[in-house]
């Protein structure tokens, strides 16, 4: 976070140091039940951060972040059923081992080649793995079929049980925490320069001699570890994975938390994520707005979800962080400060 | 196991399929967007004939007015959003897919989540030497028969079909040329989203009806749009063969679950490798 002078006014910084300091002291104000919800939503945020990595920054349209967040949270549930591998330190690392092996599988076939592939396959290809994979799990009674792995063993590190509650929200805090500042500092690297040159223009950066597809490739794996540390976390945190971990229905409900908080931003992300999670779990219960209105939340939410989100695509493409963040701000600066005047608007998101 | 019923059931899910893949590939190859809410058109479809049903309507009627209201609701749907996003692909897929998020929420909001089933105006089934028949499958089969040659007709004989084509081809110089490209669009979408109507009309008394009976309608024909080829009447119909034919006959052979996976990875692979289609090699 270099201070350059004077043009516009940095607020993405203020953003992302009042959620923390926000988030740090929440065990001890909120009760039991709401430490909980704030560790999911820590979680979620990570997956979320991965798809704002690929898509944000490399104009790669994932809809499969929940494949690499699923297996890994699959195998890691495995390991400690079959095997009794409960230790957070063999966990964690294993859940990331497999987002990335998986993410970098999926970007063999869709991504790297000789050719520079669509954008809709890339959607479609991601898409259809999500879908695959689902219906595999579903059907294979050795992962738990149907009803997934239920009951998982708590994480220990060393002889102490982590429990879900206070240890466990400041870990995924700090897991959170540490994977974004380090995001950050890639995307605000030359290697993101280039990311974000390969979003603005992909034909022209190709000119210039770079590799697009390697460059895709690797922030494609690199978004799968995240994604599959996110899956860990997640499946232990709940007790439980099941096929819906895996499915298209996650997979679009990321792409969802990121567009709604505004893409591009990384604090978007966990904005989005924040923000979405606690609409639906507030709005159904809240009694004042009639009883008719409620009984229809209750059902309906996921119908003004779609809504939700097909107005923020039509007409507030930067999403929520795009009322606070000038674009000037979003397309931002790279390596060490410099002028660039041009702030250009993101690819596909102009309103057409 | 006899091989005719096999035959008709295969053959029976590949007509729907290919009626889906049609509207899909229609609209796909013309405006460029991949409308993510097409599974959820073939599942309102669908629901019509359920709703129908339960008011006491004959399910014929309501298979006929299928294709009509989800047209319908394809040209509102146009009309409001949809036309907003030519020409910025990504944006439509997303668009498209708030839209079929909501609408597949709101049938499910209206079936409560569970699965229904809707008797076939035909239910019997005919005799022939040795096995028998299902009249619907029958039916469905020269049903769709009867739809791809009017629409291959409509396409390739009519005025509107040479409107359609020229906008297809270069919109700019059908423009240019007098024809009013935008309502054209209009009229394919509408036209397009029909087209799954009465596909998922015509499905339901064959597989229950359910809010997610969509998606894996809609990523199976995207597959097959791709390996057929955009912007080809006969390429969308090839593709949808392939795929359908492939998917409805692997699981007799093979473990369903591997078939499934089977048919997405060979799919993608072929369309890795041939992202113009396979027709693509032929027609030059």
């Amino acid at each position: 976070m270099n201070g350059q002078p004077g043009s516009f006014r940095r607020v993405l910084p203020v953003i992302e140091i009042t959620l923390l300091v926000l988030a740090l002291p929440l065990p001890w104000v909120l009760d039991e039940f709401w430490v909980l919800f704030a560790t999911k939503i820590c979680i979620l945020a990570l997956l979320a951060l991965s798809f704002d990595l690929v898509w944000g920054y490399a104009g790669i349209m994932s809809f499969g972040q929940a494949l690499f967040f699923g297996v890994a949270g699959y195998v890691t549930a495995l390991l400690a059923t079959k095997s009794g591998v409960t230790s957070i330190f063999v966990l964690m690392p294993t859940a990331a081992i497999v987002g990335l092996v998986l993410a970098f599988v999926v970007a063999v076939i869709v991504i790297f080649g000789k050719r520079i592939p669509s954008v809709i396959f890339v959607a479609l290809g991601t898409l259809t793995g999500s879908y695959a994979v689902e219906r595999l799990a579903r059907g294979w009674s050795w992962v738990g079929g149907q009803n997934g792995i239920s009951s998982l063993p708590r994480l220990t590190a060393g002889s102490f049980e982590i429990e879900e509650g206070m240890i466990f929200f400041y870990i995924a805090l700090a897991i959170l925490v540490v994977t974004y500042v380090l995001v950050r500092l890639l995307v605000r690297s030359q290697f993101g320069l280039v990311l974000t040159g390969i979003r603005q223009q992909e034909g022209r950066i190709a000119f210039f001699g770079y590799q697009i597809q390697s460059y895709k490739g690797v922030v494609f794996t690199l978004a799968g570890l995240i994604a599959g540390v996110s899956g860990g976390l997640f499946a232990f945190h709940e007790g439980f994975v099941g096929p819906g971990q895996l499915g298209p229905v996650l997979s679009t409900q990321v792409v969802l938390y990121v567009l709604f908080g505004g893409s591009g931003t990384l604090v978007g992300a966990v904005l989005g994520v924040g923000i979405i999670e606690l609409i639906s779990y507030a709005l159904p219960q809240l009694s004042w707005l009639g009883e008719s209105v409620t009984a229809f939340l209750e059902t309906g939410w996921p119908i003004v979800l779609g809504l939700l989100l097909l107005g923020t695509v039509m007409f507030r493409p930067t999403g929520l962080i795009g009322l606070l963040v000038s674009d000037r701000e979003r397309v931002g600066s790279f390596g060490r400060p410099g002028r660039d005047d041009n702030a250009a608007a993101k690819p596909g998101h102009e309103p057409a | 196991m006899s091989a005719v019923p096999f035959f008709f059931d295969v053959l029976a899910y590949s007509a729907i399929f290919v009626l889906v893949v049609l509207g899909l590939g229609v609209i796909a190859s013309m405006m460029g967007i991949f409308n993510f809410a097409h599974g959820e058109f073939a599942l309102l479809g669908a629901y019509t004939v359920y709703a129908f049903q339960q008011n006491g309507i004959p399910t014929w009627a309501g298979m006929i007015a299928a294709p009509f209201v989800v047209a319908l609701v394809g040209l509102v749907l146009e009309r409001i959003a949809i036309r907003r996003f030519y020409s910025a692909p990504i944006v439509a897929m997303l668009g498209t897919y708030a839209i079929a998020l909501a609408l597949r929420e709101a049938v499910r909001a209206l079936l409560g989540g569970r699965f229904h089933s809707v008797d076939a105006p035909l239910a019997g089934s005919f005799v022939l030497g040795e096995v028998s028949i299902s009249q619907w499958r029958t039916a469905v089969i020269v049903i769709t028969g009867i739809v791809m040659v009017l629409c291959w007709l409509l396409l390739t004989k009519t005025k509107l079909g040479l409107q359609v084509r020229a906008a297809l081809e270069n919109p700019a110089l059908a423009r240019a040329s007098g024809i009013a490209v935008n309502r054209v669009y209009a009229a394919t979408f509408a036209f397009g989203s029909a087209l799954a109507g009465l596909a998922g009309g015509l499905m339901v008394p064959m597989y229950s009806i359910s809010a997610d009976m969509g998606v894996p309608f809609l990523i199976k024909s995207f597959l097959a749009v791709m390996l057929g080829g955009m912007g080809s009447f006969e390429g969308s119909i090839a593709g949808a063969a392939l795929v359908g034919a492939s998917s409805a006959a692997l699981p007799w052979v093979i473990k369903p679950v591997v078939a499934d996976l089977l048919v997405f990875v060979i799919a993608i692979v072929i369309v890795k490798f041939r992202p113009e289609g396979l027709l693509s090699t032929w027609r030059k």
